[in-house]
This record gives C-alpha cells, sequence and structure tokens, in this order.
C-alpha cells in the first residue's frame, strides 16, 4: 500500500524530494570521502612507516662523532632493537643540476644519502628498498611532484652526472615541511663525493615497544651524547607526513557534517510544509483508528525511500572523487592496501548521514501525537497567527518603496518561518568563508609565526660552516648597508646545559639575539627582553616541566644563572625543541645563525633572497614567501582546493534551498499573491516583494555567517591547528573575500534563485484561487 | 456613449478534448456609468466566471470585453494590472485581506505601489472611508483581530481607495450574518449613488434586488434580464419578491 503513496507523493513534490536526496548525497559523498580518505591515510602511513622501518628516534648531529661511545649506549640498553649512524652529505643547492635548472632557489637542506643498512629505509614507487647502482640516482618524490626531474634525466651534482634510476618515498623527510630532502645514491658514489660536503650523522634507534620513547630520549640526553642538531620522535614524524592529507580530510568532514546539518533542516522544512498540507488527512487516519506509529510509518517510508538511495549515490560517487584526492597521498605514501577498508568505512560513513536523517524525521514526526482527530477534520491545520509587526507600517511612508516595504514587512512578521533560510544562509556563509580564511591564513607569511619562524621578509641561514658568527656578520652588514632593507637581526643558537624541576640536567638549544624585531606568535607570555629571561617551545617547556613563570637555571660560561620564564611559542623547526634568549652567549660553540631582514617592500622578497644567495653561496638566503610557499606549499594547495569545494557546495546550498524555500512560500501565500494580482500588483512588483525579503534574509544571514567564521570558525580551526602543535591561532583573513567577496556571492545566490523560485508568482490564476 | 464595460459573444471553457466545455457560451452584456447591475444564476451558470473575465483577471477564449472604449483582449498582463489597480475595485466573499499588515494598511496597498511620496493623501482617505463604513478606530487592529463584518468593510475601503469606475462584487455579503449584510449592502448602496458602476454576483433575491437590473445566466449564456428601475432604496421588499418570482420561474 506504501509503495504507490509513496510514488504519488514524490511525483506531486518533486523538487523537495529531489533537494532531499541530492543534499543527503552531497553530505553522504562528503562524509564517505572524508572516511574512506581517513582510512587510507592512515593505512598508507602504516604501510609506508613499517616498510621503511621508520627510527623511533633520530638524532641529528654535525660535528665531531664518537661512534664507539654511541655503540656502547646502544648496547647497554635492552629496549633497542635496531641502531645505526647513517651519514647525510649537505650539499648546496646551486650543485644539484638538472639540465638548466639548479635547486639554487630550493629552501630545502639537499644532501646526498645511502640507503639504511637495517632500518631507515628509502623505498622506491613500487615499495621496494631502492638500491642504486654506480652512477645511478634516486631522487626524493618531493621533486618528482614538482616537476624537477622525471626518469631517465640526467642530473649533475657537484659535477658528477647520475641518470634518475627513479623516486624515492623517505618516511622521515618526505613531507615538505621537513626541511631536508635525501637524494639516493650508491656507496661508490657516495664515497667519492664525501668529501666535497659537508657530512651531518643521522644517529638512529628503533625500539622494541616505540612506547619507550620517552625513556630513551631521557636516557640518551642523560648519557650527555652528540646533539648538535634536531633530535625527532617517530609521533614527529607521524605528524609531518599526516598533516597537508590530514587536514583535507578534516576540512571534507568538517563540510560534511554542516551539511548534514543543512539537509536536516531541509527535511524539517518539506516535512512540516506536509504536514500542515495533510493535516485533515491525518486527523481522518487518527480518527478511523490507525495508530499514531502506523501514520508516522507511511511518512518515514517516504523518506527511507528518498535518504537511502541518497546516500548510497553519495557513497557510490566517493569513488569519482576518490581518485583525484587521493593523488598526492599515493604518490607520498604509496597503496596501503587500504582499498577494502576504505569503501567499507565510506559506507558506514554514508548510511550514518542516511540514518540520521531518518531519525530526525522520526523526531519530528512525533508532533502527530498532539495533532487532535476532532480539530483536524473540522479546522484543518491550525493557522499561525501573524505577528504584528512593530513600528513598521506602509501608512508611516515607503523610503524604499512599496514592494521592499512589503517584502521586509513580510519577513518581520513571519520570524519563525525565514529562521530556517536564516540558518541555511548563515550556514553557507560559514562554510564559504572558514576554509577560505584557512586557506589565506596558511599561504600568509605570518602563518610560519605559528609555527616557530619570526615574520621577517629575507633569512639567511648559516649552518655546517667555520666561523658561523663572523659569517653571519658579514651578512647582517650587507643587509644593513642596503637601502632597501628595514631592519635586520642576527640570531645565534647555542646549546646550554639548564637543569629541570626536578634537578635533572639536559641540553637545550637557545637562539639568542633581540626577539623583539621579529617576533613568532606566543601562545602564553611574551618575547624575553631582560637578559634573565628565557621563552620556550611548547615540547622544551613539556621535557622541562616548566610553565610561564617559572625559574630555570641554565649554564652560561661554566656558572648557573637564574632564568625566568617569559613566554611559550610553538615550534615546527629543529625538531620542535628549541628556546630563545636575549642574554650574549659567551664562550659556547655557536650551532648555526639565522640573519633575519624586513624589506621596505616585502614583494621583493624573491629577487633579494637571489641576489644575497648569489652574494654569499655558504648561507641558505630564502624569501619568507618562497619559504612559505615550497614548506607549506602541498599544505596551502590541499587547503586551496577544499576551500575551493566548500565554496561550491556552499553556493549550490544557498540557491537550492532558497529556490525551495520561495516556492513553497509561493504555495503558502497563493490567495495573497492572488489579492495582490487583483488589486493591480504587477507579475514584477511581486517578484521584487520576493527579492525584497530574500535580501534582508540574506543580509543579517551572510553577515552573521561571515562574523561567525571569523569568530566562531577562528576558534574551530584555532582548535584544529593546535592538534597540529601551532597554538595561539588567529586568522590571517583577506577581508575584501572574507567579508565582502564571499558574502556577496551567497547573497546573489539566493538572491538569483529567488527570481527563479518567485517566477511561478505570476502563474497563479487570481480567479481560480480566489473563488477556492 | 454611456456604456463603461460591455462584453460581446464572451466565449470561455474550461476542460481539455472531450472534456472541454464552454462555461461562457456566447455571453453580451452592457453596463453603463454608475449602473447597479446583479448576476445571478444555478450554480455552475457561469456568474463569477463572467465577473472575472469583464475585470480582467480572466483571459476569454472568444468575443471581445471593452472597458471605457479599450479591448481588453489586446493588452498585456502589466497594462491589465494597471487598469485594475487605477480603475476598478474587488470585493470578494473572503476579504483576502493580507495577514501581515494592519487594517489600515491593508486599504492603502491599491496606492502604495504608484505613490512613494503623496502616501499621505490615501491615508487621509482611508480613515474617511474607514469612518463612512463604521471601522474608525480599527486602524492598527490585525486581521486576526477583527470580525468578519468588520473585515469585508475594509474590504470594501480597499476598493473604494482609488475612486474606481467600476465595483466588482463576487458574494460579497457570503460570509456574513443578515445583520452584517444589511449593512454592507447598505454601503454598496451609497457607493452606487454617489455615482460608482457596481456588478455584483449573487445567489440572494436580497442581494439582487438592490441593483437597477437583474441579469440571469444559465449554461453560459443570459437566460432573461430584469429591471427593477433605479435602486432608490425604496420598495425593497417588492423588488425583492419579482427577483424571487423570476427565480422560481427560471428554477433556481
Amino acid at each position: 500500500m506504501y509503495a504507490r503513496i509513496i510514488r504519488n507523493d514524490i511525483r506531486r513534490s518533486r523538487l523537495a524530494s529531489l533537494a532531499t536526496v541530492l543534499f543527503v548525497m552531497v553530505s553522504a559523498l562528503l562524509v564517505s570521502l572524508a572516511g574512506a580518505l581517513g582510512a587510507e591515510l592512515s593505512a598508507a602511513l602504516e604501510t609506508l612507516m613499517e616498510r621503511a622501518a621508520t627510527p623511533h628516534l633520530l638524532q641529528m648531529h654535525s660535528g665531531p662523532i664518537d661512534l664507539e661511545r654511541l655503540e656502547s649506549f646502544a648496547a647497554g640498553s635492552s629496549e633497542l632493537e635496531g641502531f645505526q649512524v647513517l651519514e647525510f652529505l649537505n650539499v648546496e643547492g646551486a650543485a644539484f643540476e638538472f639540465g638548466d635548472r639548479t635547486l639554487a632557489g630550493s629552501v630545502q637542506d639537499n644532501g646526498l644519502s645511502i640507503q639504511g643498512r637495517d632500518f631507515d629505509f628509502l623505498l622506491d614507487l613500487d615499495g621496494n628498498v631502492a638500491n642504486p647502482r654506480e652512477g645511478e640516482l634516486y631522487v626524493p618524490v618531493f621533486y618528482f611532484k614538482d616537476g624537477t626531474a622525471r626518469a631517465g634525466d640526467r642530473v649533475r651534482i657537484l659535477g658528477r652526472e647520475f641518470r634518475v634510476a627513479g623516486f624515492v618515498r623517505d618516511s622521515q623527510m618526505n613531507s615538505a615541511l621537513s626541511s631536508s630532502k635525501r637524494f639516493l645514491v650508491s656507496p661508490e658514489d657516495y664515497a667519492t663525493l664525501r668529501d666535497r660536503g659537508s657530512v651531518e650523522h643521522l644517529i638512529e634507534f628503533r625500539l622494541r615497544d616505540p612506547g619507550a620513547l620517552g625513556n630513551l630520549e631521557a636516557a640518551y640526553v642523560a648519557a650527555g651524547l652528540e646533539s648538535n642538531g634536531p633530535r625527532v620522535g617517530f609521533p614527529l614524524f607521524r605528524m609531518m607526513n599526516a598533516l597537508s592529507d590530514g587536514l583535507l580530510i578534516v576540512v571534507l568532514l568538517f563540510v560534511g557534517l554542516l551539511v548534514t546539518f543543512v539537509s536536516l533542516l531541509c527535511v524539517r522544512f518539506a516535512l512540516l510544509a506536509k504536514i500542515e498540507q495533510d493535516y485533515r488527512e491525518i486527523g481522518a487516519m487518527k480518527a478511523v483508528g490507525l495508530r499514531v506509529s502506523d501514520i508516522r510509518r507511511a511518512y518515514l517510508a517516504k523518506y527511507a525511500v528518498l535518504a537511502v538511495p541518497g546516500a548510497l549515490f553519495g557513497w557510490a560517487l566517493s569513488f569519482a572523487f576518490r581518485g583525484p584526492l587521493l593523488a598526492n597521498l599515493r604518490l607520498f605514501m604509496g597503496e596501503g592496501g587500504a582499498s577494502r577498508l576504505a569503501p567499507a568505512l565510506g559506507l558506514a560513513g554514508a548510511l550514518l548521514v542516511g540514518l540520521l536523517v531518518l531519525g530526525y524525521v522520526r523526531g519530528v514526526l512525533g508532533r502527530f501525537r498532539k495533532i487532535s482527530a476532532a480539530e483536524a477534520l473540522r479546522f484543518g491545520a491550525p493557522r499561525q497567527a501573524a505577528r504584528r509587526p512593530g513600528r513598521l507600517r506602509l501608512a508611516a511612508g515607503l523610503p524604499l518603496g512599496a514592494n521592499a516595504a512589503l517584502g521586509f514587512l513580510d519577513v518581520l512578521a513571519r520570524i519563525p518561518l525565514y529562521g530556517t533560510m536564516l540558518a541555511v544562509l548563515v550556514a553557507s556563509s560559514f562554510i564559504a568563508v572558514v576554509p577560505r580564511n584557512l586557506h589565506t591564513t596558511v599561504a600568509s607569511p605570518s602563518f610560519s609565526s605559528y609555527l616557530g619562524i619570526g615574520a621577517c621578509d629575507l633569512r639567511a641561514d648559516v649552518q655546517a660552516v667555520g666561523d658561523i658568527p663572523g659569517r653571519a656578520s658579514e651578512i647582517a652588514s650587507a643587509l644593513a648597508a642596503d637601502p632597501e632593507v628595514r631592519k635586520t637581526v642576527v640570531l645565534t643558537a647555542r646549546a646550554f646545559t639548564v637543569r629541570g624541576k626536578d634537578g635533572s640536567e639536559s641540553s637545550l638549544k637557545v637562539e639568542l639575539g633581540d626577539h623583539a624585531v621579529f617576533p613568532v606568535a606566543y601562545a602564553e607570555g611574551r618575547a624575553p627582553g631582560a637578559p634573565d629571561e628565557i621563552a620556550l617551545s611548547v615540547l622544551s617547556a613539556e621535557d622541562l616541566g616548566t610553565r610561564v613563570g617559572d625559574r630555570l637555571a641554565a649554564a652560561v660560561d661554566g656558572e648557573w644563572r637564574d632564568l625566568r620564564v617569559a613566554g611559550l611559542y610553538s615550534d615546527v623547526t629543529n625538531g620542535g625543541k628549541t628556546a630563545k634568549a636575549a642574554f650574549s652567549g659567551g664562550e659556547a660553540p655557536v650551532l648555526w645563525a639565522v640573519v633575519q631582514a624586513g624589506l621596505a617592500d616585502p614583494s621583493r622578497s624573491r629577487e633579494k633572497a637571489a641576489a644575497y644567495a648569489a652574494a654569499f653561496p655558504y648561507a641558505k638566503v630564502s624569501s619568507l614567501q618562497e619559504y612559505v610557499a615550497q614548506t607549506f606549499g602541498p599544505t596551502i594547495r590541499a587547503v586551496g582546493s577544499a576551500s575551493r569545494i566548500s565554496l561550491g557546495v556552499a553556493l549550490v546550498l544557498a540557491a537550492l534551498i532558497t529556490a525551495l524555500f520561495v516556492r513553497m512560500l509561493v504555495a503558502r501565500d497563493r490567495v495573497s499573491i492572488a489579492a495582490l494580482r487583483a488589486l493591480g500588483f504587477r507579475n514584477s512588483d511581486l517578484t521584487r516583494q520576493y527579492l525584497a525579503r530574500s535580501a534582508l534574509v540574506a543580509g543579517i544571514g551572510v553577515l552573521a555567517g561571515s562574523l561567525l567564521a571569523n569568530t566562531l570558525g577562528e576558534s574551530l580551526v584555532g582548535a584544529l591547528i593546535s592538534l597540529f602543535g601551532a597554538a595561539s591561532f588567529e586568522f590571517a583573513a583577506d577581508p575584501l573575500s572574507a567579508y565582502i567577496l564571499i558574502p556577496l556571492a551567497v547573497a546573489l545566490a539566493a538572491l538569483a534563485a529567488t527570481a527563479a523560485g518567485a517566477a511561478g508568482a505570476g502563474r497563479i490564476g487570481i480567479a481560480q484561487t480566489i473563488r477556492e | 456613449m454611456n456604456t463603461i464595460l460591455s462584453g460581446e459573444h464572451i466565449v470561455k471553457s474550461f476542460g481539455d478534448g472531450a472534456e472541454r466545455r464552454n462555461v461562457l457560451d456566447g455571453v453580451s452584456v452592457e453596463i453603463r456609468k454608475g449602473e447597479f447591475v446583479s448576476i445571478m444564476g444555478p450554480s455552475g451558470s457561469g456568474k463569477s466566471t463572467l465577473l472575472y473575465a469583464l475585470s480582467g483577471m480572466d483571459r476569454v477564449d472568444g468575443g471581445r470585453i471593452l472597458f471605457e472604449g479599450r479591448d481588453l483582449s489586446g493588452l498585456r498582463d502589466d497594462d491589465l494590472a494597471d487598469l485594475r489597480r487605477r480603475r476598478m475595485g474587488f470585493v470578494f466573499q473572503q476579504p483576502t485581506l493580507l495577514g501581515n499588515l494592519d487594517l489600515l494598511d491593508n486599504i492603502i496597498l491599491p496606492a502604495v505601489r504608484d505613490e512613494r511620496r503623496g502616501l499621505g493623501r490615501h491615508v487621509e482617505k482611508a480613515r474617511d472611508l474607514m469612518r463612512r463604513t463604521g471601522i474608525e478606530g480599527l486602524e492598527r487592529r490585525s486581521v486576526s483581530q477583527v470580525s468578519g463584518g468588520q473585515l469585508q468593510r475594509a474590504g470594501i475601503c480597499r476598493a473604494l481607495l482609488r475612486d474606481p469606475a467600476v465595483l466588482f462584487g463576487d458574494e460579497p455579503t457570503g460570509a456574513l450574518n443578515s445583520a452584517s449584510a444589511r449593512e454592507i449592502l447598505d454601503i454598496l448602496s451609497e457607493v452606487n449613488a454617489a455615482g460608482t458602476a457596481v456588478l455584483l454576483v449573487t445567489h440572494d433575491a436580497a442581494v439582487a434586488a438592490r441593483a437597477g437590473r437583474v441579469l440571469f445566466l444559465r449554461d453560459g449564456r443570459i437566460d432573461r434580464e430584469l429591471e427593477l428601475g433605479p435602486p432608490d432604496g425604496q420598495g425593497l421588499e417588492e423588488r425583492t419578491g419579482r427577483v424571487s418570482r423570476t427565480m422560481r420561474e427560471l428554477g433556481i
């Protein structure tokens, strides 16, 4: 019996039914994409890190190394499964020649390496351990992605010619966020070139139980072993590998959930109209003794017929989108063997959306219980008494014309009715603006300040050369003499022994200099100013168990100094464990130096960087813009495509719901429309009245939506970003797009849909309608 | 030329194919300036259809309709709307007032589109009409706060706001009790006495008797015309008797 009722019903309300299917489909598509991508990402990551046997702890070290001491440390630790020391031959970018291009402009530390002996394998694109023969080169997949190299290319490195035999996935340094890239060569070639660059050691450990990482790290530090360089643990490798695709998944999930919310609004909307329309019939069914649950089942069946196929379509459609969205992940991490799990998880997500909609319908149908059979039969649906708008009246004057006034009055008189449309437009603007703001924020130079990099225009890194302080001041003087440079600062990093709260001593790398010139974003507190102040990265503070305001003892020139912790900041550089202070360093050796500069015209930063790079070949000079573009490029692109998808979804949402809403209004208001037409209002007047209503609702909606996006959205995204280690987040929104262009586009979509939806008003026959 | 509204051989059909039938089957009528005409007939005889056709709210399938000398079939929808707004008034069985406006705003509705600045004149006129129809003081009331009779009076005020040449009424008293109905009819008679032509559809002999002339419709044609003489308010019972007799003769 249901089949026929449902078929007729769907046929009668085609547009509303189509919209329901469509929204369920889009939410199911997004949620199942997020689910499938999540499954793929976690499986691919797992597989990559397992096959590559990623070290659980990596200590980078430049300078002399005592291998025997390290070996005896490893032999003495029962938790270790493996230990090895690999070499990384730092080669300046200009020495990599790909045809007529070099890597001189690269912000990465590029270098040569040989395959790991026991673990930390570089894998070729088939997932096998790559073993180059003499004259062969395996290039990091990062440079395949950006088009620098192709298989079979001839490449010259330090004057020696190689043939690109393939590409490698590096479970440690794959991500653009990781600042080094390993090119894999044969041991013979490595031996030949070893004297031509500076050697850095990768001291690597594998644990039997990865949970013992904390103990191992503590033991390593306590043993006072080699530590002139960043120390990175397994979780950070994982995070860096997951970040770009992880953000994409989070945005998909976020938009998917908002669209689900809108689907629920849409369903509520259609359902309430339908109940009103069927009020007498429902009364009649109750009167002849049908149970509420029976009546409810009839309505629920209709939505099951719409929602379940909608969810399945969405899931099926997710296969089409999966390919392009997975391309990046597959390239960098390979197939994870999740192909079976991913569709299942996607299907689960899609069905969850379908079930959520049905559950909601069930809830709304609860109002059947409140319908009195007798009243429904006698009077039909209760008329909602129109609320009188307060002071607004036509007779008081028409500053914007009669049609605008009539439109506004209608909205004010039926605020609850327009509330649904308002909610949709608020949600649409939110969906459109938040990912866009996230995109502009991640793409802006200031984003790096959340990650521990001061917001300058130009930076020169001096590392692994002799007389670091002298060379840094050489660059600083050149910069200071340059009329285009506004201000410069030199930061030198030295290692000091510090004493934690529990009295344990450890080595801490402290960048010394004036940190107020190009400040990073402080999660708490502020930059160190006085000589007895220090700021710690969040990870260092965790290690030392200190908070802002605590005291910390540091050994400077052999005597203990009492320092006050002035601030905490997030850092992804140098393994995340750093500190900043303003005191002078005394005799401690300099690990590295950074010269930062601000330009009068920041748009010239790329040209200036190139000029200084040529003048000071021993330094790695980069424009921050360039640095951000290269380091966060893939992340920016992922968030960028997510933000474009969201904008599209938001516009379709705004237009479709508005069109539906206006059609429903026209159907509801047909008697008033007929009366207005009889009184001599033209069809164009009616359209204008509907446009005025939508303009008011859309105006408030997009305004509220963009305000919410820039406040609540900021906190939401901040919470998300903090998962990846950045604290105290603020949007660097592009005001033009965040407050004007995108809201305007959403509002225009709603207005265009209104004009289309209101066209039906002119087709309402006066005579038939009034005589009904 | 004394005719304000005329229909010549009007044909209007409904339905498709074999179901199609002429509701108006070549009707010709003529309404003179200041005249009061009633249209009667059994259900389905085409009374209301004729009224809506003559007012230009419904397009006809044949014949032509002249309003103040202009052929309505040659006008675009917008021109028809302008004509209705400026030269015609309508009173329906249900008052069709907008629920989101108060009574005063409902009454000035036909003027708001054309008068952005000079609305004050119309507001004054509306207050005057409300006083004359006995609904003074209800200006700010909403539609749900007044009685059916008061709503219908507001509907008449709205119809008269712009001094129409013809006032069309489709069973304007059909939904009212007899006391309210009588008062509404008195108002319509006053309006007519002041020079406005009135064309009324009704199935009530007492209502039809207010007119100077009654047209009886049957099967889409005018079956009979009854001249009652100038509607001077005198001898209403006798006039009602004549209408009722004619109805009986025609089996209505």
